[in-house]
């Protein structure tokens, strides 16, 4: 067993990993609209974040998406209960003035009336939204981007530089302009107001610009966007698979919304479509001949915590099957029940909390005190001499 | 002088290429109004449908990145291509309100104007990507997002070429109509998702004018003002800002020296 098949070896997980873990607990909650199912998904998510997230900058990104989460659930209470009818239920729970509204809007209703079937409804699918969005949110706060951009596949070489540089950049032109406004403070201006912001903006975008010919040159001067020569069979066979997957998709996408098209025509033909434009992606992606870096491995703590992110959506699939009606409530006043199988599933994704390695504390700081830049061009440098051997 | 310094060309192939996953990411977009009654993707019997898109559109997205891309982008191109999207990325933040109001149109308009319309288009895309991986808000948004953006750019690369005092108010109207437009489209990926209430609210299987008129009504009492503001506010910004940005791009430009060819020949070392 190598060291990095042990749970207790601290390393960051590959991001794919995580982002497989969360689409898996994500894909379960589209399938339930069950209070209890829902908020234990939420609950997993939370525990899971807590456990395991790194202290780099997007690591607070659960938070962020927990609070977009209430916003969701927030708006559709309020606007059903604004626009709610008496259609959805008999239960009133309180009247609100009614607004008068010319004919033109017909049918729409503003205030009156507000039944306790409309508001729990509305707070249940509000729930499912938010319950995804924070699956979401926990892919974003545990998986680092930037190991992300690593995966990407060769035909989008160039913009995964493109984004690194863009990654590397953005925080450094804050500092840029913290720098100009000091040097008008010094020069005995204002530094509040937009006339002052107007003064910052243009000295920092001038010497992003000069900084990009720069990190151009610099670039070429280590022999970057050296690509070997595809020839013209593979650019025949790239282009083919391309279009062919477009047309297949375009066939397919025809087929789907079109309601008298044989069934034929439309999903098997988008999924070959796919497939084709995804064999074409893997073959352009052959002109660039690169080694990675010291890859991220895919050890046995990849393969465990994604395995729980699908046995969660396994679990809820076969409730589905089996039991459809404990997935969804028969009124929105009824007491939701506990379906055993699916709440075992959603249980087993909150393993990662110990299953998942944890994250090396610290890592931080060293990723600050050294320059960002220098330590771009360096892996840069890197990539170059990998690239050359 | 050609108005725009083309960095990324859009051969015919790749053109092609432009149109048809454009027009299917319209598709992806519109799906509401254009799926018939008992066709695959009506929500009345499956409430799936809207995940199709989803899935399709990033890989929709990588396709036409990579033929855009396909011959090998230059590291001068690579460079001007990270930086302004670092600072598109850098201004996202910024903005007030987590969605609505976004500073970030302004480089992605200005810099499809100068660099043309096929680096508009990776622009937009990309300056979108960057500031989702920073902010950590990469979600099923993403791609939709991506999509508008690029035909912000890209559309910004084909306005006529004007010089002078009209190129900037060009410029300022275009952000305005981009902006609305953007919005205006941008709701209508998560349109059907959900109810809102009973006149609102996407319905499966209703015809075109039904839906147009709901969807219609749906944008008009939710996103309008953000659109509006967010147009006002880029706009504004390419009139205090455009002229010498725009200035700043083309020095760029030349002293990079885009448009002209490297050769290494005989004659060119002694």
């Amino acid at each position: 067993m190598r060291p990095v098949d042990l749970p207790s070896y601290s390393r960051n997980l590959h991001p794919g990993a995580w982002w497989l873990w969360a689409i898996g607990l994500a894909a379960a909650a589209s399938r339930t609209t069950n209070p209890a199912i829902l908020l234990i998904i939420l609950g997993v998510t939370g525990l899971v974040v807590a456990a395991r997230r790194s202290d780099a900058p997007w690591a607070n990104a659960y938070a962020a998406f927990l609070k977009l989460a209430l916003v969701v659930i927030a708006i559709r209470v309020v606007l059903q209960s604004l626009l709610s009818s008496q259609s959805q239920g008999v239960e009133v729970l309180f009247t609100l003035p009614e607004i008068p509204l010319p004919d033109a809007a017909a049918g729409i209703k503003l205030g009156g009336m507000v039944t306790a079937e409309a508001v729990l409804r509305a707070f249940y699918e509000g729930l499912q939204l938010a319950t995804i969005l924070c699956c979401v949110g926990a892919a974003n706060a545990l998986a680092s981007a930037r190991r992300l951009l690593r995966s990407v596949p060769g035909a989008l070489y160039e913009l995964g530089v493109a984004t690194v540089v863009a990654l590397t950049f953005a925080p450094q032109l804050v500092t840029d302009a913290a720098r100009v406004r000091a040097a008008h403070r010094l020069r005995g201006r204002d530094d509040r107001g937009l006339r002052s912001l107007a003064r910052t903006v243009m000295p920092v975008l001038e010497g992003a610009l000069d900084r990009s010919v720069e990190l151009a040159a610099s670039m070429d001067s280590r022999g970057y966007g050296r690509t070997t020569d595809a020839g013209r069979v593979s650019r025949l066979t790239t282009g083919l698979l391309t279009f062919g997957g477009l047309f297949g998709v375009c066939v397919g996408m025809f087929g789907l919304l079109d309601g008298s098209s044989p069934p034929m025509l439309g999903l098997p033909s988008l999924l070959a479509g796919v497939a084709l434009s995804s064999c074409g992606i893997a073959v352009g992606g052959r002109r660039t001949r690169r080694t990675r870096y010291r890859p991220d491995p895919w050890a046995l703590p990849e393969w465990m915590v994604s395995g729980c992110g699908f046995a969660a959506a396994a679990a809820m699939f076969a409730t589905a099957a089996v039991d459809p009606a404990a997935l969804h409530l028969p009124g929105p006043l009824a007491v939701p029940e506990v379906p055993w199988i699916a709440v075992g599933g959603v249980l087993i994704a909150a393993l990662p909390a110990r299953l998942a390695p944890s994250p090396p504390s610290g890592s931080l700081h060293r990723a600050v005190s050294s320059p960002a830049r220098s330590s771009f061009e360096a892996s840069l440098a890197a990539d170059q001499r990998r690239e050359t051997a | 002088m050609s108005t725009a310094h083309r960095l990324i060309r859009l051969r015919p192939r790749s053109a092609l290429a432009l149109a048809v996953t454009s027009l299917l990411g319209l598709v992806a977009f519109g799906w509401p109004l254009f799926a018939d009654a008992g066709s695959a993707v009506d929500t009345s019997h499956s409430a799936d449908a809207p995940w199709l898109f989803v899935v399709l559109l990033p890989l929709l997205a990588a396709v036409i990145l990579a033929e855009l891309t396909e011959g090998g982008l230059d590291a001068k191109a690579v460079a001007v291509l990270g930086m302004l999207a670092a600072v598109g990325a850098a201004l996202r933040p910024l903005a007030p309100g987590a969605a609505g109001i976004d500073p970030s149109f302004v480089v992605i308009v200005l810099g499809g104007r100068i660099f043309g319309r096929g680096f508009g288009f990776v622009l937009g895309a990309l300056t979108l990507f960057a500031s989702a991986l920073i902010t950590g808000g990469v979600g099923p948004w993403m791609p939709f997002q991506m999509f508008g953006a690029a035909w912000v750019g890209f559309f910004a690369g084909c306005l006529p070429s004007l010089r002078g005092r009209w190129e900037v108010w060009l410029v300022a109207g275009y952000g305005f109509v981009a902006s609305v437009g953007y919005g205006a489209l941008l709701n209508m990926w998560f349109w059907p998702f959900g109810a809102y209430g009973p006149e609102v609210s996407y319905v499966a299987g209703a015809t075109l004018l039904e839906n147009g008129y709901r969807y219609g009504a749906f944008w008009l009492t939710t996103s309008l003002g953000w659109d509006v503001s967010r147009g006002v506010l880029i706009s504004t910004l390419v009139l205090l800002a455009g002229h010498p940005v725009m200035s700043a791009l083309r020095r760029t430009a030349r002293r990079a020296a885009f448009d002209v060819p490297t050769e290494f020949g005989v004659g060119s070392s002694r």
